[in-house]
């Protein structure tokens, strides 16, 4: 063969290197696996914390369908209904709006020490870009699960959102500036949000979603397990342990103790207790929009700046870091894990600040509201 | 005369060979205080044995000495139902436990050839008189329920009558025949107890648990590594397990409080009249809104004109909202010379419902972004998010018999015109042709 390989084969040694199916086999994925042990262990916990939460999720939202009823006039009645007359309703209930945020909250870190660890160098591209897209169908549940209560602030965020997409429209050039709100009202089904984006909602929600999840969850731990664990830290590692039995038991253990807690919080403390009543009265569509209308806590990163900055600033931004996400692996080839962590750390001193003193930070730029 | 002889006769026998017989042998074969271990000759079958009978019968034990020793503490106990039902459930488990590891020690000693070599009668018999012992516990527990809480007042004065040198066997005497053959069969138990394997309870070494650790060193290397290799194989084994079984247990738990939790999620909710009721008129209540607005947008697709409140109950300051003929909200005022404002009230910048009460400034505010917009133009103020202004709308105003009186465009441009004493009874339309 000549020493130039052509276009159709380097296509092949490309996936053969990425997809290293020579590594199926029961021996390398389970008996024969070993988890380094070093400083940052913990963090290979993180994404089995998001999959322990994915699950809490699946079993609650079935659960939950038992009683929701998706309509405009029954959905607010059916989950007050849940909430206060079913039996453990509002356990169940509770536990699948706490386990929603844990397993943003899970995924942020698994996402951020994954990124400072460098997991996603070759051969593993696959694994994060999988990684990427969950994180983005995580935050389609976060969206879409927000307006299925159907009360105020549900609708009048969701609303807020949907009209955020057709101001995008102002900063393209020529035809494109109809692409936003062509895209909004695919999104919203009608002209306002009503009827036709709940029923779309749900169907997101509680079918299309969740399918596509479970099929990239799949890949990606297809392909940690034929992958091995990354090392992780730049020193080579001094100890390992054997994946099975011991990692997966310590796994299990966290699973439980963790679960526990999250138990707990649900049958002790609504979610809701954290904003005022009248945000969750039914909707209104005839009434004015009540104050305090915000995102759930994990879009405050976007939310907060949007409200400060000029919108084409942010709209860019999280445009640009939303498609730099996919291209990470590339894009950090060469980058040494030190820069990555300290640009881990930055990132996550953003989100920390960003979403507990946005706030404090909007009134700083803005005066009290 | 037999009952006075197996529990006032009988006891005192016991009693005497329990004591003289532990001393004498202590005194003349003291080394022989010991369980003789048989580990060395058969260890696979005496773990699962030896261990469940030992735990099972010191819980059980401990139970006795203390519910005979302190009674009435244990009554008070007792009467809290929860800890009745935990102790006869733990007691119970624990009799299963050590009759289990009974039989086995027992069919150990009839298969395995090098035992049967040690294997004295006297162990068979001691054998046989515990099985019998534990089985007739577990009879009385399973047939004669509750017996920690009747059991102290029942017996209690009878083994204290005993103790006392003042037998009073006449309550014993009248217990089922279960309860009677555990007893009688006790005082066997404690008569045997100096002349058997039974006295290595005296010589427990409790020493041990607070001796340091001793490490046993064997005298070949070749030993010493094969030792040690078995050893660590050992410790893992033995961490897996414990660990397996911890999380097990530890899920298993985990797993009946919630599943006692989720089950009942299933169930059909017992709801009282009053609820049910209010949830029906509630859902009614909805359903009529979805009714109403449904006919609203019906209405602007089929008339020319839309009925928007008696011009007398407009407000100067407080808008009243109404939906224009996009089904978007709208506010209708009042300005100072009686004609009605009417502007929309979904914020420019993202949509949301301003509010209806006007400032000082003559300003509705949109309560999402801080959003100040003046009625009269319709601008927003400056430094606000909204960049553009709030639209006016048209407007009609007609009588009572339909005549229409005055109308204005939405840039502003008015037809016709009316005097004071109309104003009152005037009725404000929107009309399509304006929008």
């Amino acid at each position: 063969m000549s020493k130039q390989k052509n276009g159709f084969l380097k296509i092949i040694d490309f996936f053969s290197e990425r997809i290293p199916f020579y590594n199926l086999n029961f021996e390398h994925m389970v008996t024969e696996k070993e988890v380094p042990v070093h400083r940052m262990s913990w963090a290979y916990y993180t994404g089995g914390l998001t999959l322990l939460f994915f699950l809490i999720q699946l079993v609650t939202g079935v659960f939950l369908l038992f009683y929701y009823q998706p309509t405009v006039s029954d959905a607010h009645a059916s989950v007050e209904y849940i909430t206060f007359f079913v039996k453990s309703g509002f356990l169940i209930r509770n536990l699948h709006t706490w386990s929603s945020s844990c397993m943003i909250l899970c995924l942020l870190v698994h996402l951020i020490t994954s990124f400072a660890m460098k997991a996603f160098a070759r051969p593993r591209e696959i694994t994060w870009i999988s990684g990427a897209m969950l994180l983005m169908i995580t935050f389609a549940f976060g969206f879409t699960g927000y307006l299925l209560p159907w009360h105020q602030i549900a609708v009048n965020a969701t609303k807020v959102v949907l009209q955020s997409i057709e101001e995008a429209g102002h900063y393209l050039p020529g035809a494109l500036a109809a692409l936003p709100s062509y895209i909004k009202e695919i999104i919203q089904g009608e002209v306002s949000v009503g009827q036709a984006t709940l029923s779309r909602f749900y169907a997101l929600h509680v079918v299309i979603l969740p399918l596509l999840f479970m099929g990239v969850i799949g890949l990606h731990l297809l392909m940690v397990q034929l992958h091995g664990m990354s090392k992780g830290v730049d020193e080579p590692a001094k100890k390992s342990e054997k994946f099975f039995p011991f990692f997966i038991l310590k796994d299990f253990w966290l699973w439980g103790v963790v679960f526990l807690i999250v138990f707990i919080l649900a049958l002790c403390l609504p979610f809701e207790s954290f904003y005022s009543y009248p945000l969750f009265e039914a909707y209104d569509a005839l009434g004015s929009t009540p104050d305090g209308i915000k995102p759930e806590w994990y879009f405050y990163f976007v939310y907060y700046p949007l409200e400060i900055l000029p919108f084409w600033v942010v709209m860019l931004g999280m445009t640009v870091a939303g498609a730099g996400i996919f291209f990470v692996p590339w894009i950090f080839k060469n980058t040494s894990r030190k820069v990555l962590s300290i640009i881990a750390w930055i990132m996550a001193a953003y989100l920390i600040v960003i979403t507990l003193f946005g706030q404090l930070i909007y009134e700083m730029f803005k005066g009290p509201k | 005369m037999f009952d006075q002889f197996l529990f006032v006769g009988l006891p005192y026998v016991a009693i005497l060979s329990l004591v003289v017989g532990s001393v004498v042998r202590y005194k003349i074969r003291a080394f022989s205080y010991s369980s003789l271990s048989t580990q060395f000759l058969e260890d696979r079958w005496l773990a699962w044995a030896s261990m469940p009978w030992h735990i099972g019968i010191i819980i059980i034990l401990l139970g006795h000495i203390l519910a005979f020793s302190v009674p009435g503490l244990w009554s008070a106990l007792v009467s809290v139902p929860v800890f009745l039902f935990s102790v006869e459930a733990l007691g119970v488990l624990a009799a299963v436990l050590s009759l289990l590891g009974l039989v086995i020690l027992l069919i150990r000693r009839f298969v395995d050839a090098r035992l049967q070599a040690v294997t004295s009668h006297l162990d068979v018999v001691v054998l046989l008189i515990l099985i019998f012992q534990v089985s007739t516990g577990l009879a009385v527990a399973l047939h004669h329920r509750w017996g920690a809480a009747w059991a102290p007042g029942a017996l209690g004065p009878y083994i204290h009558s005993i103790f006392l040198l003042q037998p009073d066997a006449s309550f014993v005497k009248e217990m089922p025949p279960f309860v009677k053959l555990h007893i009688a069969s006790a005082w066997v138990l404690i008569m045997f107890f100096p002349f058997t394997r039974l006295v290595h309870a005296l010589s427990v070494p409790l020493h041990y648990f607070v001796r340091s650790p001793q490490k046993v060193v064997w005298s070949s290397s070749r030993a010493q590594v094969r030792f040690e290799e078995k050893i660590q194989f050992d410790n893992e084994k033995r961490l897996f397990l414990k660990a397996a079984v911890g999380a097990g247990a530890s899920a298993a738990l985990l797993s009946l409080g919630v599943l006692d939790k989720f089950f009942r999620y299933f169930l059909k909710q017992d709801l009282t009249n009053a609820e049910e009721s209010h949830i029906l008129s509630q859902k009614l209540q909805r359903l009529k809104q979805s009714a109403a607005e449904r006919e609203l947008e019906l209405e602007r697709m089929n008339k020319d004109s839309i009925f928007v409140a008696r011009l007398s109950e407009l407000s100067s300051t407080r808008g009243k909202y109404f939906i224009d003929y996009q089904m978007r909200p709208a506010l209708a005022f009042r300005d100072e010379g009686g004609l009605p404002i009417l502007i929309s009230a979904k914020c420019t910048h993202l949509g949301c419902t301003v509010g209806q009460d006007l400032d000082g400034q003559g300003r509705i505010l949109c309560p999402c972004h801080i959003s100040y917009f003046d009625i009269k133009t319709g601008q927003p103020s400056p430094g606000s998010p909204a960049k553009s202004p709030l639209p006016h709308l048209g407007w009609a105003l007609k009588d009572e018999q339909g005549n229409l009186l005055m109308s204005q465009d939405p840039g502003g441009r008015r037809e016709g015109a009316i005097g004071p004493s109309q104003t009152e009874k005037g009725l404000l339309f929107i009309v399509k042709r304006f929008s």
